[in-house]
């Protein structure tokens, strides 16, 4: 059995967390996240940055959707196939202003806005979509099997 | 987050360790704008720090900003792999004076 298979064992995985829109949740978030990526195969550093790229758009949603206040809801569904990672974050607040995503130069020393230059280097495909029942922030990231 | 305040030399060294996000960075904020006052130099020891998002980055640029406002030193040593791996993708190395060693983080010209 390869590392990878080993790895993943027990895959598909649909873990959900129904959670309040405040920062202390995060953490938690954080350490289940980096351990489904270690479980699909990735290394410690490329599961960091995963975690990252959750963390950060679970901040967007508490600064930006919510505007800071605690009291609302946030959906994370994070699904672990064979090679692969979906995360899908619902919230109920404010659509997503595409104006400023990835509205930032990279590089720069300007304060702000490096949350979805991290999520768009990180993950292999982005989308953002305002539905009846809330908006949807949906990544995919696919590993990338050496040959 | 665990924030520790040490004088060194005429400097002032800050040991970060934790995690450091959404939750935690408004009090480094504080913290650190508070020291740039006491100091003519200020080096942050990142060497326990597990975990920095962008809002930590983001208070970071804003400390280097008042003190080249103010004419002081704002330097960085002992970058651990997740500092250094968050660093790296949100482009910010060349952006910040960093140092291996507190020895030159607090002696540098």
């Amino acid at each position: 059995m390869s590392r990878h298979e080993a790895a993943s064992a027990g895959l598909p995985m649909h873990v959900m967390f129904d959670m309040c829109s405040q920062a202390r949740c995060l953490p938690i978030v954080r350490a289940a996240v980096n351990q489904l990526a270690a479980m699909v195969g990735w290394d410690e550093a490329d599961s960091r940055a995963i975690t990252m790229a959750v963390d950060e758009a679970l901040a967007n949603v508490i600064r930006h959707a919510y505007h800071g206040s605690g009291d609302r809801r946030i959906e994370l569904h994070c699904c672990a196939g064979e090679g692969e990672l979906e995360f899908r974050i619902r919230d109920t607040g404010d659509p997503p202003d595409r104006s400023l995503i990835c509205a930032r130069e990279v590089g720069c020393d300007k304060i702000g806005g490096l949350g979805t230059h991290i999520i768009r280097d990180v993950m292999d495909s982005v989308s953002y979509e305002a539905r009846q029942e809330g908006n949807w922030f949906v990544a995919v990231k696919r590993l990338q099997r050496k040959t | 987050m665990t924030v520790s305040v040490r004088e060194c030399g005429a400097a002032r060294v800050v040991d970060l360790e934790g995690e450091v996000d959404l939750g935690t960075s408004p009090k480094l904020r504080r913290t650190l704008f508070d020291l740039l006052g006491k100091t003519s130099r200020l080096a942050l020891n990142l060497r326990a720090l597990r975990y920095i998002d962008s809002s930590g980055i983001a208070t970071l640029i804003e400390v280097l900003h008042d003190a080249q406002r103010l004419g002081k030193e704002f330097v960085l040593f002992g970058l651990s792999p997740a500092v250094h791996d968050a660093f790296r993708l949100t482009h910010v190395n060349r952006v910040f004076r960093i140092f291996d060693t507190e020895e030159q983080a607090v002696t540098s010209a």
